[in-house]
């Protein structure tokens, strides 16, 4: 297994090809960016530091007793979250760049996260890992989408992580040691699932803000990809907290009467998708 | 790797894992239909204002508009002079006439209305269907029906009755009836495909086909739409529709996410399934 997120992405059966069609009328349009996105910026201090500490508060809910990420990678994600430089520009720029910082956050999370056993490993349930590769692959291409995005505006790239996370994660990794397999494929799921939220949930909050209708197309092409890793993530936690992870598994669909009741609902707890986790447009911009 | 011909007895697992959807249904009915309403409200306002309504609503005539929506949305529509999924219309259902709508939206239902109309009519249909698929498996048409694609469908149709209540609020209160047929360019085509069905898995099938429409008009649509309150309400819809895509491509024992038809996951989402 390759934990580089690039290379995986290559292997991912060509899927850039595939989704040409997807992806077509963003690059066409890319020009409407550029006129479009020359608006005042929106700057909400109150907003962003209410953000910051519910996120903290909600972060380390998520990762519970379980020290999770760090003793196996830990170093590369905290490489990523040193990076400093946050905040200016047009205020679709900063809507990218804030996404940006959403997917390098994401992309680290899951490569580091790949090179723990328990989610990469031998003893990693298969399914987890297969979905933790693709998903992270995902994200890369949700990057490079931003990424020419913003250089079609002409914007600073943003390649840190967003900084509301920085502490929290920070503390994550450094107390790693001493979870078991189960504890920390179970923490592992919670951050992510908290990330895969944060992310759906900023790029839903992002189609009401972006100015321009193909900055829109962007981000609704991404927000429910989002939410379905969400989906995922919500019923493998499901499963793992009733002590049945060998029923996360992908086989004939007829196993599927092994499942509980309950799972075939616990990935969708909502009728509306809620934006109040949502990452304001500044909190990831570059300074 | 394990797989799930192996037995399991659970215990207390299904306690737990209900437990959970319990309380994730009571955070869900304290937090986010707040918001929602909160947000179609705005929304209406927002829509009042672009088509010039003049007539007043309170956020009280409002929810009380939108609670007469979620009742309307529980006993549909309308589909009546075929087979398929009208033999399993309910008796509730029945009472309601066949729209027969040669043009859809109706007339007078113009830009964001006629986006919200189309919706709802695409909602009433996967309710219809989601009901029609209960009722053939409670009659035993559907062989074995494994619990968790029951508790799949019944959330599901009950998500999708809030979709078309939260879009039928917005009409009422914008002077337009609200939309309480199936959509009618679709309604043939599922007809014909469920009345093909005749087990789990096909049914599991045709709600990821319906389900992948009504995505991906959201994405399409939210893009198309002109009032940020709408856009709001459509993108806030899409990626639930894409939630349950996920389920269903798990039950069916395929990769848990958007994909080719040859299975390639896929990173974006596409709009060519779009109504």
């Amino acid at each position: 297994m390759t934990a580089d997120p690039r290379a995986l992405t290559e292997l991912l059966e060509q899927s850039h090809d595939l989704q040409a069609d997807a992806l077509r009328p963003t690059h066409d349009a890319l020009d409407e960016l550029v006129e479009l996105s020359h608006l005042p910026a929106d700057d909400d201090p109150a907003s962003n530091l209410s953000f910051h500490e519910e996120h903290q508060r909600s972060l380390r809910s998520s990762l519970g007793g379980a020290a999770v990420l760090g003793a196996a990678g830990g170093a590369a994600l905290v490489g990523l979250l040193a990076s400093p430089a946050f905040a200016g520009s047009s205020k679709d720029i900063q809507i990218l760049q804030t996404a940006r910082s959403i997917e390098n956050l994401a992309i680290s999370t899951y490569k580091t996260a790949l090179t723990l056993p328990y989610i990469g490993g031998s003893s990693a349930n298969p399914v987890i890992t297969k979905f933790c590769q693709v998903t992270m692959g995902q994200h890369v291409q949700h990057d490079d989408a931003f990424t020419a995005a913003i250089k079609s505006l002409h914007g600073q790239q943003q390649n840190a992580a967003d900084p509301a996370f920085v502490p929290v994660v920070k503390n994550a990794v450094a107390g790693l040691s001493g979870a078991t397999a189960s504890e920390g494929a179970l923490g592992v799921v919670g951050l992510a699932l908290e990330l895969e939220n944060i992310a759906a949930e900023t790029y839903v909050k992002d189609t009401t803000l972006v100015s321009s209708t193909t900055n829109r197309a962007l981000f609704a092409s991404i927000m429910g990809i989002e939410a379905q890793h969400a989906a995922v993530l919500l019923a493998v936690q499901a499963l793992l907290k009733a002590d049945a992870p060998q029923l996360i598994s992908l086989s004939e669909p007829a196993t599927v009467e092994a499942l509980p009741a309950a799972a075939g609902s616990v990935g969708f707890p909502n009728a509306f998708y809620k934006t109040n986790s949502a990452a304001p447009p500044k909190q990831g911009a570059v300074k | 790797m394990s797989t799930r011909n192996e037995k399991y007895v659970f215990e207390g697992s299904e306690r737990e894992l209900s437990s959970m959807t319990k309380d994730l249904e009571e955070f869900h009915n304290d937090v986010g239909l707040s918001s929602m309403w909160s947000g179609v409200s705005s929304m209406v306002d927002t829509l009042r204002d672009s088509e010039s309504v003049t007539r007043s609503t309170s956020r009280r005539t409002f929810l009380m508009g939108t609670g007469a929506a979620m009742v309307g949305g529980a006993a549909l529509v309308a589909i009546g002079a075929t087979p398929g999924l009208a033999a399993a219309t309910t008796r509730a259902e029945s009472r309601l006439h066949l729209t027969g709508a040669t043009t859809f939206p109706p007339a007078g239902y113009s830009g964001d209305l006629a986006v919200a109309a189309v919706a709802a009519s695409l909602e009433n249909l996967a309710v219809f269907a989601y009901n029609a698929g209960l009722t053939a498996a409670t009659a035993g048409k559907l062989g074995a029906v494994p619990a968790a694609v029951g508790t799949f469908a019944a959330t599901a149709k009950s998500q999708h009755t809030q979709h078309a209540a939260a879009w039928n609020a917005v009409l009422r209160q914008n002077g337009k009836k609200a939309i309480t047929e199936t959509n009618p360019t679709l309604t043939p085509t599922i007809q014909a495909d469920f009345a093909k069905v005749g087990n789990v898995t096909q049914l599991a099938q045709l709600a990821l086909a319906l389900e992948s429409v009504a995505a991906a008009t959201y994405q399409a649509e939210t893009s198309k739409l002109k009032s940020t309150a709408a856009i709001g309400l459509s993108a806030s819809i899409e990626p639930v529709e894409m939630q349950h895509i996920a389920i269903l491509y798990y039950v069916l024992g395929m990769y848990p996410g958007s994909q080719t038809s040859a299975g390639t996951p896929l990173a974006f989402s596409t709009t060519s399934a779009a109504a």
